[in-house]
Order: structure tokens, then sequence, then C-alpha cells
């Protein structure tokens, strides 16, 4: 099989670049695709995915100023637009660059770290449930957190502490299931596994402190945005920075192992190694999503399965995922703020209302594919 | 110094800004380091029971304040204190506090919990001058520092001070008067749980008042050092509180009800105290996780009423 | 090897009662154990002499109405949760199903929260609340039923069942927010626990335990030709969707008066059918009959265990189930590959 028709055979994800040495006019795109070129390099990209992106991010756009608008202040947009750049009421400037603006970002940075691990996961495992968090990664850290709220022997903070209970939950995990075998399933059950053990680990923690304490560990229970550590965020950031493009490039192999092993083997996948890479990812970016907003998990399942139900069947929309959690999450904590305001409701409470009966469709209707 | 750094900048930016140009003299130790607060605030907010009870203490009616139950107001005891016209504003729950609905009330002064997050206070501090209780060992008298501070914050230490020493004078007069009629003796503070209750430490706020009165708290040595109650009691061990009286506590309206369950079980019914009836059910809310002037003369109701009938 | 495969009468590891009567034994053994230890003062040998008929007033009042009921209560339990667990896999062809797994104790949990919230109150709740508890665990069972077209592939239902729960304890906490008396009282709750638990609840939920244990009887055979595959089952004259049926309001009517009486514990329907299957071999009658002294055995250990570790406190048995659970979940994935029953 040469390189040509190999490219054609091959459901190359989107907007990923291919060096190309042969000139570009004797290949024809793919149907359904542009090429770009620029000189010698040119760039294969899949109109639908190209829209669909276009759309999230327009929508995303959107409801981000939504998002710095309203609450219990509103603003008009003319008078977000003034309070981002400095030069408006000093009411309104703090409210949007104090008080919107950093939970703006740790929705879309959380957003996109879940859906994009979500994404990877449910792909590996060739199953839309098997998102991090359901599989004991939330627990972890949420049972750590707790621990730090409630004064149990350690002086980290509570950030830093979900992000050594992710950590740990993962890491047993790993050990746990160690050997590696098809679709990580090992990796999924152990992770149950130990999710339930940490979920019992809080619960007995939360029995056993004044009632005030447990309220103060609340939000690491549930999942919040309201006043999230800055350090966190920006660890978080620098962890999208280096993990999406990551995310891009493992893509490549993982489109082709959503078909059998053995073709994937044929395309010449290393599988063994690039599971552990793809598991290892999507551990660390809900890590660290979880280190800033507690256990959000189900944008991990909504995300991509809106990404998915937009794209195309061929690859995996890990961008449009990207653009979707962040939607999701600024949505819901938008209509969390605003719902009952005074009182504001948890995103992460948002989130699995939202996604409680679409989990439930996804469970419950007739298996046409069985994925 | 973090803190003192990002305190100043909100001193010298916002706070100004938002404040009315009251002088600003007094300065108070909060958990996060010296606090500059306004003379006498006139827009306060707080983001805690042991704070709002204080401040109507001193008959400062807050603008705003978090809930306690249910999503729609305040603790009951403390509905007496609030009439229709100046009740504050609610800005969230305790578990989750509306931070711009803080700010939409334009506070001078902010008063919240000893467990009150960082984050939560490098926001707040920019608002206006937030002051934190240090969070310290469970005492019995942690309630009359943290109402102190509150009090030297809201400008009115005399008013606070006067309101603590009613509370003082009250519980020394009842205990004259419990002593004298032969009521006194030992107590403990129960909560009853389906799992077995759970015995309250001595060093809370409510078995302070008990202690006040003149009845010797015991925790019959099951809660560790530093906790507020033991775990859920094995039931074999129920013949552990030997107390002359037995508060039980539960958090709902119908504390009869929580004395019957209680009642059912047979390790209950032959403790002594059961006998004797001099079982006191009351209400959880107050008893187990109030704390202030107010709710200190409440508690002083409820012992008055079961021991001096 | 090869012929194993058409045996019908599969190969028996150990004479099934010489098994029985050693579980027995040490169950009978390990229920005693219980009677003569607790978190109190009554010592080991006061009890014994109760039991011998000896005993001082307060060892007897110890004995006979605190650590007696209790007792008893595991072993029903016990028995419920194992059953339970092995009929779930069974059915279900799956041997990763467990009750808990399945979303059981989320539902049990947030309906005692909700009636919690309603203004019921943790010391006055019982029974009743335990059963709407069952009625969303039914759900979750019933989930499991439409998942069968899954066919081969027994990690799709433990997912299924994680992001039930997961939905579940949203919901909870979206309860705990607004109401700080639920909250308070919830975190008791949902560690399950045998102490302080009256005759009188195990008396209410007996009925329930009676029926459950009748369909078992009227339904193990078809269920062992079940095992054979549909195709045998109906040629045998057997309805599988009515057994399946059947089944699953047994699960249902088990796990709700377990969860009702002693609240959520986890783990129990995995390991102890783990435990029957790996004694018994393949045939689902003889793995029923290993769960009845099996579960008590592990329920019974666990709870002394929880009395004795903080004594003069008592750990949640919950925890400790789950603790010994998770590294028997991890065994069966880790078998070479994962067995479909």
């Amino acid at each position: 099989m040469n390189m040509e028709s190999l490219e054609r055979f091959t459901p190359w994800r989107s907007i990923l670049a291919e060096a190309r040495t042969a000139p570009a006019e004797d290949v024809l795109p793919p149907l359904g695709h542009w090429r770009l070129a620029v000189g010698d390099i040119s760039l294969l990209v899949e109109r639908r995915a190209l829209w669909v992106g276009a759309l999230l991010l327009l929508a995303l756009l959107v409801v981000s100023l939504a998002y710095l608008a309203l609450g219990t202040g509103r603003l008009t947009p003319p008078a977000v637009w003034w309070a981002l750049v400095g030069h408006g009421d000093p009411v309104a400037t703090f409210l949007v660059q104090e008080l919107r603006l950093p939970r703006l970002v740790a929705a879309w940075l959380t957003g996109a770290a879940f859906a994009v691990a979500g994404c990877l996961m449910q792909t590996l495992a060739r199953n839309r449930l098997a998102t991090p968090s359901i599989i004991g990664i939330d627990n972890g850290a949420t049972a750590f957190a707790v621990a730090s709220v409630v004064g149990l022997g350690t002086s980290l903070a509570p950030p830093a502490m979900a992000l050594v209970g992710a950590a740990t939950a993962a890491a047993i995990t790993f050990g746990l299931a160690s050997g590696g075998d098809t679709r990580g399933y090992r990796f999924i059950v152990a992770g149950i596994g130990i999710g339930a053990v940490f979920g019992a680990v809080t619960q007995l923690l939360l029995a056993q402190v004044p009632i005030d304490s447990a309220n103060a560990a609340y939000p690491w229970t549930v999942g919040t945005l309201n006043a999230r550590s800055g350090g966190a965020i920006l660890t978080l950031a620098g962890g999208c920075a280096v993990g999406l493009p990551l995310a891009l490039v493992l893509a490549r192999s993982l489109g082709n192992m959503r078909f059998s092993d053995a073709i994937a083997q044929g395309f010449g996948v290393p599988l063994r190694r690039r599971r552990i890479q793809v598991l290892s990812l999507a551990v660390v970016l809900t890590a660290l999503a979880v280190a800033v907003a507690g256990p959000v998990g189900m944008v991990g399942l909504i995300g991509p399965e809106i990404a998915r139900s937009l794209s195309s069947s061929r690859g995996v929309p890990l961008i449009a995922s990207a653009l979707a959690g962040a939607l999701v999450m600024v949505l819901a904590d938008l209509v969390g703020r605003l719902l009952l305001a005074p009182i504001e409701l948890p995103v992460g409470i948002v989130t699995a209302i939202v996604g409680g009966p679409w989990l439930l469709w996804i469970l419950l209707r007739p298996s046409r594919n069985p994925a | 110094m973090l803190h003192v750094t990002r305190l100043a900048a909100a001193m010298a930016g916002l706070t100004t800004l938002l404040t009315l140009s009251t002088a600003q003299a007094a300065s108070v130790a909060t958990a996060h380091g010296e606090v500059e607060v306004p003379d006498s605030p006139e827009r306060v907010v707080t983001l805690y029971e042991g704070a709002l009870d204080a401040a109507l203490a001193v008959e400062v009616t807050p603008v705003g304040a978090v809930t306690t139950r249910g999503g729609d107001g305040v603790a009951r005891y403390i509905e007496a204190y609030l009439d229709e016209e100046t009740r504050p504003a609610i800005v969230g729950v305790v578990r989750e506090i509306n931070l711009e609905a803080v700010l939409a009330e334009r506070p001078d002064l902010i008063l919240a919990a000893p467990q009150l997050s960082d984050e939560q206070y490098t926001l707040l501090s920019k608002i206006a001058p937030t002051v934190v209780p240090e969070a310290r060992e469970l005492a019995p008298d942690n309630w009359q520092q943290e109402a102190r501070l509150f009090g030297e914050a809201l400008g009115r230490e005399e008013a606070l001070d006067s309101a603590i020493t009613e509370v003082e004078e009250r519980a020394s007069a009842l205990a004259g008067a419990i002593a004298e009629a032969g009521e006194g003796g030992s107590a403990n503070l129960v909560r009853w749980m389906p799992q077995g209750p759970l015995v309250m430490s001595d060093a809370l706020f409510s078995t302070g008042m008990l202690a006040a009165v003149g009845l010797e708290v015991t925790d019959a040595g099951l809660v560790s050092p530093g906790g507020a109650h033991s775990d859920p009691l094995s039931l074999e061990n129920l013949s552990r509180l030997e107390g002359d009286w037995l508060f039980l506590a539960t958090l709902n309206e119908e504390g009869d009800q929580a004395l019957d369950a209680a009642r059912q079980s047979a390790a209950f019914a032959r403790l002594p105290v059961v006998e004797n009836d001099r079982v006191v059910p009351v209400d959880g809310q107050l008893w187990t996780s109030a704390s202030g002037p107010l709710a200190a003369q409440a508690i002083l109701d409820d012992i008055e009423a079961a021991l001096l009938p | 090897m090869a012929a194993s495969g058409l045996c019908l009468r599969p190969r028996r590891p150990a004479g099934l009662w010489r098994v029985m009567i050693l579980l027995l034994t040490l169950l009978a053994a390990v229920a005693i154990v219980s009677l003569m230890l607790g978190a109190g003062e009554v010592t080991p040998g006061r009890a014994l002499a109760v039991l011998t008929g000896h005993g001082d007033d307060e060892a007897t009042f110890v004995v006979g109405a605190l650590r007696a009921p209790r007792t008893l209560i595991g072993i029903v339990v016990g028995i419920s949760l194992g059953l339970a667990g092995a009929l779930l896999q069974a059915v279900s062809r799956n041997p990763l199903a467990e009750p808990g797994l399945l979303g059981v104790s989320a539902g049990a949990a947030f309906a005692v929260g909700v009636a919690l919230w309603l203004g019921a109150s943790a010391a006055t709740l019982r029974i009743a609340v335990g059963q709407v508890g069952a009625l969303l665990g039914c759900l979750a069972v019933l989930s499991v039923v439409r998942l069968r077209g899954m066919g081969g592939d027994p990690v799709r239902l433990v997912l299924a069942g994680a992001a039930f729960s997961a939905l579940l304890a949203s919901l909870t906490s979206l309860l705990l927010l607004f109401d700080q008396r639920t909250a308070d009282e919830i975190r008791f709750w949902v560690v399950g626990s045998l102490a302080g638990r009256r005759l009188e609840d195990l008396l209410a939920v007996l009925p329930s335990l009676g029926l459950a244990l009748v369909i078992i009887v009227a339904i193990a055979r078809p269920l062992a030709a079940l095992a054979l595959g549909e195709r045998v089952a109906s040629g045998l004259g057997h309805h599988p969707g009515r057994v399946r049926l059947l089944v699953i309001l047994a699960v249902a009517l088990m796990v709700g008066a377990a969860t009702a009486v002693a609240g959520p514990i986890a783990f129990v329907g995995l390991v102890v059918p783990f435990a029957a299957r790996a004694l018994a071999g393949p045939d689902i009658r003889r793995t029923l009959w290993l769960c009845l002294p099996l579960g008590p055995l592990m329920v019974l250990a666990a709870d002394i265990i929880s009395r004795l570790v903080v004594a003069p406190s008592e750990l949640p048995i919950g925890v400790l189930t789950a603790l010994l659970g998770a590294p028997v979940l991890v065994a069966v994935v880790r078998a070479r590959r994962l067995p479909t029953l």
C-alpha cells in the first residue's frame, strides 16, 4: 500500500497538518475536505469539522459575553467592554475583572480539560461512559481535598491536596491494572473499585467532623467555580497548553485504534505504548481540572457527546470536544448563578442535572450502536 | 505578608470607592492580620451565624446574611430580633456564598466565619474590610472572643461586652436558683442518631452554657481531644452516660419524636436518667451549631424552662 | 478440557456438602465471637457465661438485647446481599454485577435524602424509606436488563452503574445545598452499619425476604438452564424473559430489605458470589447454596472488626466492606480474560 492510498483510506483527523513532499496538485483531497497549501506544506481540512469548530467557537463567545454581563449585577455589553478595558464604573470593573473573568477562564479551561480527557478515554475504551471522573479520579481528589478542609494532618491547601488525591487514585489504579489489556478495561474497573473506596473514606470523614467543617468541605464534594484558587487555574492553563496539542498528536493513532486491534496494528500503531500515553494524558488533564473546580465529571461525558453528534462519524473530535466542554461549563455555571439567585447552584450540580437525563438516555435506549 | 500587601492595595483602591468616606480609625486583629475597619459601619454583611447573632445583639441589623436552614431564612431564634423592613437580604447559603450578591449590597464591613477559604477571603477583602476570627481549638468561651471581635469591628465593644455580661449574670442567677431548687448535678448533651447517639464535647458553646448554670458537663471520655462530638456510640456504651440530666438534641422541630425513637431502644430506656424522666429534648440547630449572645440567651431560656418549671 | 463444555454436570471441586458443613461451622464460630466481643465493657468471659446460662444482669442484657439482634441482623443482611449478588450476576452473565456498584446504594441514599428533606428525622427514619430506596434500586436493576443487549462485555454494565450512582449522588448533593438539617443528618446515614438496629426492623422486612426466597426456589432450575444459553433453556420448556423478571424482583426485594435495615453496604454482593463460584464451580444452584453461609460470614466478620478497631466507638461496616471488596473487584478483572458467566 503506497502512501497515497493509505492517506485516502485512513480517517485522518481533520485539522492535522500533513507535511508532504509531493506537489500538491498531484493529490486530490479526500471527499468533504479542503486542502490549504502554503508552499510545500499543505493542510488537509475536513469541511464539516471546520464548520462545527466555528459554530461552537461562536456559541462559546456569545455565552461568554452573556456570562460577563449577567448576574446579580446586570451590565450592558458596552459596559462589559468598558469594564474589561478598565475604564468603566469601578464597581462594574471589579465585578467583571475580579469576580466574573477569572471564573469564566476557569470554566473554559476546566470544561475543555474534562471534555478532552473524557473524549480520549471514551475512544480508548470504545465506550462513551468511560470518562476519567466515573472511574474514581474525582473521588480520590474529593477525599483528599475534604481531608484538607476538615483539617486532618496536612497543611497543604485543598487544591494541592485535590491534585495529590487525583494522582494517588490514578497511581493506585495504574498499579493494580498493570500489564494493560485491550481497551484499558482493567484500568477502568480498578478505577471504579478505587473510587468506591475513596468515596467511603470521604463519607467517613464528613461523618466525623462538626457540621461547620462539613459545610466548608461541601464545594469539594460537588464541584464549583466560585472563588477558585488562582494558582490552580494557572497550573491548569499550563497543563492545557501542553496537553491539548499533545492530545491532538495522540488522536492520530487513536483514530486508528477505534478499529480492532489487528487493524490498528496494521496501521503501525504501537498499541501498548499508545494506550498508556493516552490514559496518562487523560488522567493528568482531569487531575489538573479537578484541582480547580472539584468533581464536575459530567462535563467529560456531555462535551464529547455534543461534539460527536455534531461531527462526522470519522475520527476523534478532540477540538470540538474541547470547545463543547468549555461551552457546557460556562453555560452551566451561568445557569447556576442565575436560576435561584441570590442563591448560587454549584456548577457540578447543574451539569449533573442536565447531564443526568442524557446519561439515562444513553443507558436506556435500545443499543443501536453499542458504543 | 502577601495578605497585607493585597489588603493594602484593596484598601487604597476599591474600598475607598465603595464605602462612604468614613474615617478609618479602628483596626482589629483578624485571622488574616490587622484589618482596618470604618468607624461606624452602616452596611454590614454577615456570612456566619455567630456574626449575625453578635451584630443583632448590639442592635446592628446587617444588610445581608446567609441562610441557615431550608434555603429561605435565618435561624428560628434569630427571627424574633428582625423586623420586616430591615430584614437582611440573603446573599447565599453557608455552603456557597454568592460573591456578586455580597457586592450588590455595597457593604462597608463583612463579618465571616473562621472556616472561610483563603480564595474567598481574597475576593471579599477587595469588596470591603473582612473580619475573620482566628480558627481556634474548641473551647466553651470561643464564642465570647468571636463576638468581641465582631463587636470591636462594629465599633460597639461596650454594647457587646454588656451583652456578654448580661448572659453571664443571668447564668449565675440561674445557677443560684437551680442550686436552691436542688436540681443541679451532672449533665450530658447527646444527639440521637439511628446508628447510635453522638455525645457532644464539653468544649462546645452550648455545653459551656450548661456549665455556666452550675451543671457538671461530661463527655464521658468519649470525645477525642479537639473533636466536637464522639463517633456514633455503640449502644453497649450508653451506660457511660451517667449524668443526672440528659439533653437530647434533634435537628427537627419535633424533638419529642426523637425522644420517642430513643425510648424504643432498650439500651436507652434502661438508663437511670431516662427512668427518672430527666431527659430534655432541645433544638439541635440552636444547641449544636449556633453561637453568640442571643443564642446564649435562647439556650438559657431552654435550660430555665426545663430545670425550673 | 474439550469435553467440559459439553458436560451438563460440571466437575465438583470438593464435595459441596463437605464445603457447606465447613462453612456452617465457621459461621457458627463467628456468630459466637460476635456475641462475645463488643465495644462495651462486657468481656468475652462474662458473655460466655451468659451463653451457658450463668451470666450477670448487665451481661445478659448486653448479649441478649444488643448483641444477639445485631448478630441476627448481620446474618440476614449477609444472606440477602450474597444471594442478590449471585442472582444478578447469573442473570446478567456478568461477574461484576453487584447491586451496590449498580447504583442501589446511591438510590437508597437519595431516597433517604428526599425523606429527610421532606421533614422526616433521621432518628425516626426507618424501614419505609429504605423500601423507597429499593424501588430506585429496582430502576437501576431494570436498566441493567435493558443493557443485556451489550452481551459479553461485563465492564459496560459496571460503567453504567457507576454513572447511575454518580447521577444520584449529585441529586443528593443538590438537596444538601439547601437544607442544612438534611446535610447534617444524612452524613451519618450514608455509611452503612449494623449498630443500633432493632429486631422490629428485621421483622418488618421478613415478609419480603420470604417472598424472595420462594421466588429463588422456584427459578433455580430454569436459571441453571439459562446458563447454558437461551435456546437450551427454551428447549427445556422455560421462559427466559419471565425468569429474568422474577430474578430482578427477588433481587430488588432482598437488596431493598437489607439496605433498609443496615444502610448501604457495598461489595458484599461481589465478594460473596466470587468466593462461592471459586468453591462451587459454575453451577448457579451450588453457588446459591454456598452464598447462604458465605454472606453472613463476611458481614459478621466485617462487623466484628468494625466494633473492635476504634473501640469504644465503632467504624461503619460499609467502609470495611469497601476496603475488602475493592481488591476482589480488581482480582476479577485481572483474571487472564474477563470471564463472562
